[in-house]
């Protein structure tokens, strides 16, 4: 049956037609749609599945795992740098195996459209030592969900899918299983302290050598099953170009289009490599060169003097693949005289830059407008975190940026490093639950001098809106609660589109602040103004217009406001843009001072 | 067949829509097609750039001069977006006003955002409006009205009738164009 799917879309059905009923994850671009899909599915073919959301990565993974020790069919998804928060769990489960299956997907970021860092995923199985598929598209992620499952079933190790952004969101018409089978299989935990419990150093060594055996058998099936049929297809040429996921499917436009004469061989398992069998294959080519988004992870499992790639400098180190890429390379080889195929000019004179932003009447804008206000640039130290309340940067609102959590940590670290600011941190309420209150406890007891600002919009935003614990179950998951758990007062203030009272309450912590010899924290009760069931009832749909008369164009709103529909018109003047303002009214009354935002009439 | 496609706006405008509009269109023609898109950041009003390659394809991504369409839902996004446009036989069908710049392309302009503050349609639906006027314009569109109202239909009946709607009102307003 053909089907037009999204690759997450794709993913998801797989792991339906694969059996997989038990999955667990934490939503990051490119992967969130792989988890919220498969609760769609589940629906659409009534199925009895455990499908959630976890706190974290890392707790997603575990669940998962566990899942897969005792004999279930299980999946954990998550994106690149998710993995790394998920990583502890994976290095001790990759040495002691599972007995049912357990596929970890995990969706890399080639070009950093959505992500902190380009690391490699595939890299990190290698690290790991378990295997990984590289899909090239919707189809093949498809395939490769049922061919991971399998793999990992009969090598009892956790596989590896590493679909990228091109990947996970491209849409392809593809072909899928008619019918839904669903026939999980059922889970029973089988004691075996030596393996589910081994301790080092006997325990893990003798795992260490079992997962060296485990690869050997899994590099021979890789040989026979995967590279061997592909071989043979080979028509002879005298340049063999190596390549895997989506790093083909530029390679293979690239040599049609511009009619070159070369082999590709396309590794649909690029680790473990079956490395001497491979080398064989060189004897027959002048050059070989590796094509691979976005480290060398072929590269370093092969050596030969006819290999090029990027530890040869012949290849791009960093950014995402096209085919011009592919072409430079071959002309670095001197295969091509020239080295652009594709070249064409940009349009010559300055386009407005459109960096993204908080969308209009997002309660973000107004915090950090008073934040700034009542704290000052000059005098604070601002950290933030990951989420849609990174955007703050464009309000000058934001000093640091570096991975989930790491906005509290990080705190506690300016605070002692730089006592004479303030250090105001701010973070989301997903993120919080992520990985914020281990370093709040810390704080806490050590008596670290800084202001928290949780910012509790309801929801996990930037990643499409996935439901949080506190959401879903607000009456055991309050972040309050947490907060005072932690040993420390948590002020509370529910947002409103008056920024008078979010100036207020900001004094207020100020006040609170100089009092205090340890962290201030705040819960910031905010909503998502794309949040289908609360935004309508919090937006007051009062709509502003500016009144020209009194407009003395003194940027203040373009500079520390920010609201996208806001925009200088001809006569120099501010103009809201009618088609973009969602009717917040936060800019009428405080913001302007010479109060030049007015209520629209109809 | 190969027909190479960038929708260019900003997030928000419903771009998305119309590469599943695309994609859809093809499998109900039968037709190989590879698509991409934006999620994320780069929707939070930034600008948006997807790709629709309809035939034999390996890679959803799109090289410079290989675009036959360019669907700008917005002018500057059409700009920045320009070299993806193949200069020869390339098609950019524009909303914008009578200012925007000559370039060397084929271009189609037309004020939607103008006809969208008539009241003639809901801003929501300016994105089936553009692929209306595309419909209308681009003699090499490689699908006729009736497929890309099927396409519609099949993606959400519930709504498909105000958006065939507007998908006329573009075809009728197209009508005064240059060509």
């Amino acid at each position: 049956m053909k089907e037009t799917l999204m690759g997450n879309e794709a993913i998801a059905l797989a792991l339906i037609h694969s059996n997989v009923d038990m999955i667990s994850g934490y939503p990051g671009t490119p992967s969130s749609e792989i988890l919220a899909s498969y609760q769609k599915f589940k629906t659409k073919f009534n199925i009895d599945a455990y499908s959630e959301w976890a706190t974290n990565e890392k707790v997603g993974f575990e669940v998962a795992y566990a899942g897969a020790i005792a004999g279930r069919t299980t999946c954990a998804t998550m994106k690149q740098v998710g993995l790394n928060v998920a990583s502890d769990a994976l290095m001790s489960a990759a040495y002691i195996g599972l007995n049912g299956a357990m596929l970890l997907v995990s969706a890399d970021d080639p070009g950093f459209y959505s992500s902190q860092t380009e690391q490699d995923s595939r890299s990190f199985a290698k690290f790991a030592k378990i295997p990984v598929l590289d899909p090239s598209t919707p189809q093949e992620a498809y395939d490769m969900v049922k061919l991971g499952i399998e793999i990992s079933k009969k090598f009892e190790t956790i596989t590896m899918l590493r679909p990228v952004m091109r990947v996970c969101h491209a849409r392809e018409i593809c072909e899928v299983d008619d019918e839904v089978n669903f026939n999980p299989s059922k889970g029973e935990f089988k004691r075996d302290i030596q393996r589910w419990a081994a301790v080092p150093p006997a325990g893990r060594f003798k795992q260490g050598l079992e997962q060296f055996e485990r690869l050997e058998k899994i590099k021979e099936y890789n040989w026979e099953e995967l590279i061997l049929p592909k071989v043979k297809k080979l028509k002879g040429s005298k340049i063999l170009c190596i390549t895997s996921g989506t790093a083909y499917g530029y390679t293979k436009e690239a040599l049609i289009e511009q009619n070159i004469d070369a082999d590709i061989l396309k590794f649909d398992m690029p680790y473990p490599l079956p490395k001497e069998k491979i080398e064989v294959l060189f004897k027959e080519y002048e050059k070989v060169i590796i094509f691979e988004e976005t480290y060398p992870c072929i590269e370093e499992q092969l050596s030969s003097p006819k290999l090029h790639g990027k530890l040869t400098n012949d290849v791009h180190k960093i950014d995402e693949f096209s085919k011009d890429k592919v072409l430079a390379a071959l002309s670095n080889i001197g295969l091509l005289d020239k080295s652009s195929f594709y070249k064409s000019e940009k349009y010559a004179n300055e386009l407005p830059v459109r960096p993204p932003n908080l969308c209009p009447g997002c309660p973000h804008r107004d915090v950090y407008y008073a934040v700034m206000k009542v704290f000052k640039k000059k005098k604070s130290i601002y950290p933030s975190d990951i989420g849609c309340y990174t955007l703050g940067l464009n309000q000058g609102a934001i000093d640091t940026v570096l991975c989930m959590g790491g906005s509290v940590s990080m705190a506690s670290g300016f605070s002692l490093a730089d006592p004479s600011k303030t250090t105001v941190a701010t973070l989301g309420d997903s993120t919080f639950l992520h990985s914020g209150v281990a370093p709040l406890i810390n704080a806490v007891y050590q008596k670290h001098k800084f202001i928290l600002l949780i910012l509790d919009n309801s929801t996990t935003a930037m990643t499409g809106r996935q439901t949080t614990p506190e959401r879903s179950s607000p009456e055991l998951i309050d972040i309050k609660k947490i907060v005072e758990g932690c040993g420390i007062e948590c002020h509370e203030y529910v947002y409103t589109p008056k920024i008078e009272k979010t100036l207020e309450f900001m004094k207020h912590l100020k006040k609170k602040y100089e009092e205090a010899d340890g962290p201030v924290v705040a819960v910031i009760r905010e909503f998502c103004v794309l949040d289908k069931e609360r935004a309508p009832s919090m937006l007051p749909g009062v709509f502003a217009t500016v009144d020209e008369e009194k407009c003395v164009a003194c940027d203040i709103c373009t500079t520390q406001y920010k609201c996208p529909p806001m925009h200088y018109n001809e006569n120099e003047k501010i103009e809201i843009d009618p088609f973009l303002c969602i009717g917040c009214s936060a800019c009428i009354d405080t913001l302007c001072p010479t109060d030049a935002f007015v209520k629209r009439e109809n | 067949m190969k027909y190479q496609v960038v929708i260019a706006g900003i997030g928000g405008q419903g771009a998305v829509f119309l590469v599943k509009v695309l994609a859809l269109a093809s499998k109900l023609k039968d037709q190989k097609c590879l698509a991409t898109e934006n999620h994320g950041m780069s929707q939070r009003g930034g600008s948006v750039s997807c790709f629709v390659k309809i035939g034999e394809f390996y890679s959803p991504a799109m090289d410079e001069n290989q675009a036959n369409l360019l669907i700008a839902l917005e002018e500057n996004e059409g700009l920045r977006n320009i070299q993806y446009l193949n200069k020869e036989k390339g098609t950019l069908i524009v909303n914008a006003d009578e200012t925007f710049p000559k370039i060397e392309h084929k271009a189609i302009k037309i004020d939607a955002f103008k006809r969208a503050k008539e009241g003639a349609f809901p801003i929501q639906s300016l994105n089936v409006y553009m692929l209306g006027i595309t419909l209308a314009c681009d003699q090499n569109f490689p699908f006729s009205v009736d497929e890309i109202e099927d396409a519609i239909r099949s993606m959400n009946a519930k709504m498909a009738d105000k958006n065939i709607e507007v998908l006329h009102l573009a075809i009728n307003d197209a009508k005064d164009l240059e060509k």
